[in-house]
């Protein structure tokens, strides 16, 4: 983006609007799954405000949010849902995998719990923890906007 | 029969009614660590269960079950019970507390065809924990309004808390690589 | 009602059924994501107009297996899956877990200052899950600012957690036989802080929300259940206290000591929404005075007791004393026995009586580790409290009977 201090205008190409746009206002979906949700709850509270991102905005229809936070355990019952969840957000839309259980099944290696959620969705940020801090989920949120900056979807982590 | 230990009058006189009324179907009556205990025979649990009421236990607790598997019988469905006190109950508060007894009783079904009479009718809240056990042991509930599985998909086999069934699962329906097998295939790039 | 029943949703409209007449309803599944089912509820809703005639929960979703993964750890390791169900109070269920093994070992002498410890933290986790359950029920109700003023709160209890023990929520530091560090030095200073502001934080809470208009409006009447009715349900917790019944694990069995302080049973004998509302506020207060006399009394000498069959040596004796190594070595590779039996251990946790049911076959792993979940009995009320009441008060009631989905689904 250029701004020129004479002519009180901006110009820019498209593609970099639309990054500049994508990356300033990520909206997440309101869903959280277990333990990971509390700190997921935490990042609007006063001491971690991403509202200084543009990223406070929790909405709770998939229709209206750009990123999921898969923040918990992924049971088998519960990833076709998840699964449905994903498909109804408009493109383009992201993915965090938070925590150690939704990242890997974490120390829940057993029937119940879906073995990463990656085998269902494509994962563009993996957070560790257990549960992740606060902090970590911002500075994942933050890896995400540098990712958006550098291409969106292009280099994605995932195995999809 | 063991001996009951002194200092719980309300359980000792619920085993006493329980001896009176179940007979044969009291299989044995324990003072254990924790609360009063008797062993009973799944046909007597509806009477056992009227005599513990009768006794002022009118809280359900838990009904909860375990697999003993290889010993035979192999599931124990246990019942925990509270008893309030009942003027507690109807208003007037102690400022310092209710004083309490647990009383808990332990089925034994029969292996094969695991059934045990449903305490539905007793207590609404017999319901939901019912059901759980069906959905993790296999074990069916007589009586039981709604049985079905509660907490794993509809579509789910097998029983998972049961010992024979492995902690993986016998399927996994989500696998990285799509495969069915005991155990996840080792991912490699 | 289940998932693959599709019937349930076929809405067809009879064109000649009258209001108020059976046919004449209409379906809403409610969740598994929805904002205000605290979780991954889902609620099959059954309306009349906008009354709710029936309201069947569905849960599952978070079904996590953690009873069989706990059956298949060791008896020390089963302490981190055991923190994993309820997570808004970990101390609570790993503080059940551990006393369950101790009475089947038999351990009787837990030092004095890990039981004033064990006790100071379970309040303190007592007092965070009634923040957040306060944040986030208002916020259903449509007060946005107590959430922050909560987890304002929270975060300073989370902050003492952090330091004493390395981590925000699951701390897994109630260990069979003591704890498993020592608390820093600092400690009481940090402790000595908290205890000085919570109070007039609280009271602005309190300021804010008690008399408020519009909470009273939202509650008071809305999900009512009488004494009988809870005992019936098998409520308990702040859920019956609020029905009037003055039952409390802590007074009633006491375990770790609770029966040296000096607290109160908050009750309240409306038995509705507002009453569970105002009997939360109240036992947050009780916490910290139990917080308080805690740490009034902090003894001094050890947090573990000294068997080195149970707790592995300290590091400085393991590094010069070849004893003490294989002690170390044979813990950690195949953790200890414990005697076989079985016992049903109750601690007060925030949302009501969480018992557990242990079974040991004599061997190095629990049997079997039967949870009584408090919020999955709370939760089945459901059933019976939200009929007859608007769609919107369904939220209010979800909210005030404060299911934590990690323990109902386990």
């Amino acid at each position: 983006m250029e701004m020129s201090p004479q002519q009180p205008f901006i110009t820019t190409k498209l593609d970099e609007f639309t990054k500049w746009a994508q990356t300033s206002a990520i909206w997440p979906m309101t869903m959280g799954l277990a333990c990971c949700a509390i700190e997921m709850m935490s990042i609007v509270s006063p001491r971690y405000d991403t509202s200084r991102f543009g990223a406070e905005v929790f909405r709770s229809s998939p229709r209206q949010s750009d990123l999921m936070i898969v923040s918990g355990r992924v049971a088998n019952k519960m990833a076709p849902i998840l699964r449905q969840l994903y498909d109804q957000m408009p493109d383009p839309k992201w993915v965090i995998s938070m925590g150690a259980c939704a990242s890997s099944g974490g120390i829940f290696d057993n029937y119940a719990v879906l073995p990463g959620v990656d085998s269902i969705l494509p994962v563009d940020v993996y957070v560790p923890g257990c549960p992740p801090s606060p902090d970590a989920l911002i500075y994942a949120l933050m890896q995400l906007r540098r990712e958006i900056a550098a291409g969106g979807k292009a280099n994605v982590l995932a195995r999809g | 029969m063991a001996e009951v230990k002194a200092g719980r009058a309300a359980t000792a006189a619920l085993l006493a009614q329980l001896a009176a009324d179940l007979g044969a179907s009291l299989l044995d009556a324990v003072s254990a660590a924790d609360m009063d205990e008797a062993v009973i025979v799944a046909a007597g649990l509806l009477p056992a269960v009227d005599a513990v009421r009768a006794n002022g236990f009118n809280l359900l607790l838990d009904i909860g079950a375990t697999d003993h598997h290889p010993l035979t019988p192999r599931f124990e469905i246990s019942y925990h019970f509270l008893a309030l006190p009942e003027d507690a109950v109807a208003g007037s508060i102690p400022s310092s507390g209710v004083v309490p007894a647990r009383f808990r009783l332990r089925v034994f079904p029969d292996d094969r065809d695991p059934v045990v009479p449903s305490l539905c009718g007793r207590w609404p809240n017999a319901d939901w924990p019912e059901r759980e056990v069906y959905d993790l042991f296999g074990v069916r509930f007589d009586g039981h309004p709604d049985l079905r599985r509660i907490l794993m998909p509809d579509d789910w086999e097998g029983y998972p808390l049961r010992k024979d069934y492995p902690l993986r699962g016998l399927n996994r329906r989500f696998n990285p690589g799509g495969l069915p097998g005991p155990v996840p295939p080792v991912v490699t790039k | 009602m289940s998932a693959t029943d599709l019937s349930i949703f076929e809405n067809e409209r009879d064109l000649t059924a009258q209001p108020g007449d059976e046919r004449d309803t209409l379906v809403l599944s409610m969740g598994p994501q929805h904002p205000s089912t605290h979780g991954v509820l889902r609620v099959m809703l059954r309306l009349d107009g906008e009354t709710v005639v029936t309201a069947d929960p569905e849960i599952g979703f978070l079904h996590t297996g953690i009873e069989k993964q706990a059956e298949n750890l060791f008896w020390q390791q089963a302490v981190t899956v055991v923190d994993r169900a309820d997570y808004l109070a970990p101390l609570s269920n790993s503080l059940c877990y551990v006393l369950a093994a101790e009475k089947l070992l038999g351990i009787q002498n837990i030092p004095p200052r890990a039981q004033v410890l064990r006790v100071m933290f379970a309040e303190l986790t007592r007092i965070a899950s009634h923040l957040v359950q306060l944040g986030t029920h208002a916020m259903d109700l449509g007060a946005q600012s107590i959430f922050m003023y909560a987890f304002e709160m929270r975060e300073r209890i989370l902050e003492i957690m952090e330091f004493v023990t390395g981590a925000r929520m699951h701390q897994s530091w109630f260990r069979i036989g003591g704890l498993a560090i020592d608390v820093p030095k600092g400690f009481l200073d940090k402790m000595d802080d908290f205890i000085g502001r919570f109070p007039e934080r609280l009271s602005d809470i309190r300021a804010i929300l008690e008399k408020n208009i519009i909470i009273m409006d939202r509650l008071i009447g809305v999900g009512k259940m009488t004494a009988h009715e809870a005992v019936e349900w098998g409520m308990t917790g702040p859920i019956l206290r609020a029905s009037g019944v003055a039952y409390d694990v802590r007074k009633a069995f006491p375990y770790s000591g609770y029966e040296t302080y000096d607290f109160d049973i908050c009750t309240r004998t409306s038995g509705d929404s507002y009453a569970r509302f105002v009997v939360r506020l109240d036992e947050m207060y009780e916490a910290w005075r139990i917080i308080k006399q805690a740490r009034e009394k902090f003894p001094d000498g050890p947090v573990t007791i000294d068997d080195r069959k149970i707790l592995p040596p300290p590091k400085t004796e393991i590094q010069h004393s070849m004893e003490a190594l294989i002690h170390h070595f044979k813990l950690v590779s195949s953790g200890f026995n414990v005697p076989e039996g079985h016992i049903y251990q109750a601690v007060e946790s925030p949302r009501g009586e969480l018992g557990m049911y242990v079974t040991s076959a004599g061997g190095n792993k629990p049997w079997r580790v039967r949870w009584r979940p408090p919020s999955f009995y709370n939760l089945q009320a459901l059933r019976k409290l939200a009929p007859g009441n608007l769609v919107a008060d369904v939220v209010a009631i979800i909210g005030s009977l404060d299911p934590v989905f990690g323990e109902v689904d386990r």
